[in-house]
């Protein structure tokens, strides 16, 4: 996710065109990290230090972590440390966009910093999304007022997103909404403890990503066909979120509802998550402590 | 081969169980949209098993597999559920359930249990 994140902004900020982003994508999936920008990005070893020591290598047949233990700039457990670095998702994009000339590492490394002040996150929030856990990355998204319950709910939701319909799907930030109005949607309610619900709402484009990847077949536009296998989606995240619950709430599920006319979606503690799915958007709809209705 | 009913409201979950069923060479002789519907077919079809989602307007599974068992109590019937119905499964097995199968499909899962039901 974090390549998607971070690759939007370096096209939005100008340092990368779109089509060098594409290529930067297509060279990740083949790149196998060097362990010198692993120990740079990681702040444990500086640029001209692992400059020196891919000198050194190129002249004696050691490896890097051998050559940068020797010189004493990283430990034997450093090194293993970083080894375990090397399918890391920030990093196989540093080493793409690197490799492909598009920026000097010392470039990657300013633009992620301006990225974070533009998030006003911490160092602490960026180390979780530099880690490429879905886990980690989603509540960075959320309000901090989010209840833990409708949080999880959430997380259970994108994990599924990721694993089911788009490996690359990425999120924006959420926020608190009285109500959705959407041309189409899908969502279920669960009545326990707490009543809570989870919808997908959005755009055309979004929908049609969502639903052909889910069900594995094509639909020409937004129906009832297309709604009923996105509302099947979203019973499969709320059987397994009410699975992960289990030990401290029942909770119990009505039949999915789904509309592909104008809607106004409304209902309890109502929050709105961007998610991008083969670049196009859908609004995942989560409702806390009160029924979603339309 | 089975003769197999699958009742589901669910469009895309009855495509996808069809389709996981006949490429494992078994016949889909009918489809219902809710409980009630799958009552009535299985009367109708006979069928040598039934697919039965749990979660369904109407008449929920638990409610159709108890009205099967009353026509047939031979029937063997697999429960559909989407993970988190924990209690329901319970209630199926009092009523008689014959096996378990929990969203989103594991076709191998799907193929070994009817296999398993046809012997």
């Amino acid at each position: 996710m974090i390549n998607q994140l971070f690759g939007n902004y370096l096209v939005k900020a100008g340092l990368l065109s779109k089509d060098q982003l594409e290529q930067a994508f297509d060279t990740q999936k083949k790149v196998r990290v060097k362990l010198g920008l692993i120990a740079v990005t990681e702040k444990l070893m500086t640029l001209e230090q692992s400059e020196e020591v891919n000198r050194l290598q190129a002249q004696m047949d050691k490896r890097f972590g051998d050559i940068a233990v020797e010189k004493g700039y990283l430990t034997d457990d450093q090194v293993s440390r970083l080894l375990g670095l090397q399918g890391n998702q920030y990093l196989t994009f540093a080493q793409a966009v690197t490799d492909n000339g598009f920026m000097t590492l010392r470039q990657f490394e300013a633009a992620f910093l301006d990225y974070q002040k533009s998030l006003e996150f911490t160092s602490t929030d960026m180390e979780d999304l530099k880690s490429g856990d879905s886990d980690r990355i989603v509540p960075l998204f959320l309000p901090s007022d989010c209840d833990e319950m409708q949080k999880e709910h959430i997380m259970v939701a994108v994990r599924t997103i990721i694993r089911l319909v788009d490996s690359d799907a990425y999120i924006g930030r959420a926020s608190w909404v009285s109500s959705v109005e959407t041309k189409g949607v899908a969502f279920q309610c669960m009545s326990g403890a707490v009543d809570m619900a989870l919808g997908i709402a959005g755009e055309e484009a979004g929908f049609l990503s969502m639903g052909e990847a889910f069900a594995h077949e094509e639909f020409e536009k937004v129906n009832l066909d297309l709604l009923d296998a996105v509302a099947e989606f979203i019973n499969c995240v709320n059987g397994m979120f009410a699975t992960g619950i289990s030990n401290k709430m029942f909770v119990d599920m009505v039949p999915p509802t789904f509309k592909d006319e104008t809607v106004t979606v409304s209902g309890g503690r109502l929050l709105q998550l961007p998610v991008y799915i083969s670049g196009n958007r859908i609004n995942l709809l989560s409702a806390y402590d009160g029924k979603m209705s339309i | 081969m089975s003769r197999i009913l699958i009742v589901d409201d669910s469009r895309t979950s009855r495509k996808i169980l069809r389709s996981i069923l006949e490429n494992a060479g078994h016949d889909i002789v009918g489809e219902a949209m809710d409980g009630q519907d799958g009552v009535n077919k299985y009367k109708e079809l006979r069928p040598d098993i039934v697919t039965l989602d749990i979660t369904m307007p109407v008449l929920d599974g638990l409610g159709a597999l108890k009205l099967i068992k009353e026509i047939d109590t031979e029937s063997k019937v697999i429960m559909v559920t989407a993970a988190g119905q924990q209690n329901k499964m319970i209630d199926a097995i009092k009523l008689g359930a014959a096996e378990f199968v929990t969203k989103p499909f594991e076709p191998d899962e799907i193929t070994k249990m009817v296999s398993k039901l046809s012997e």
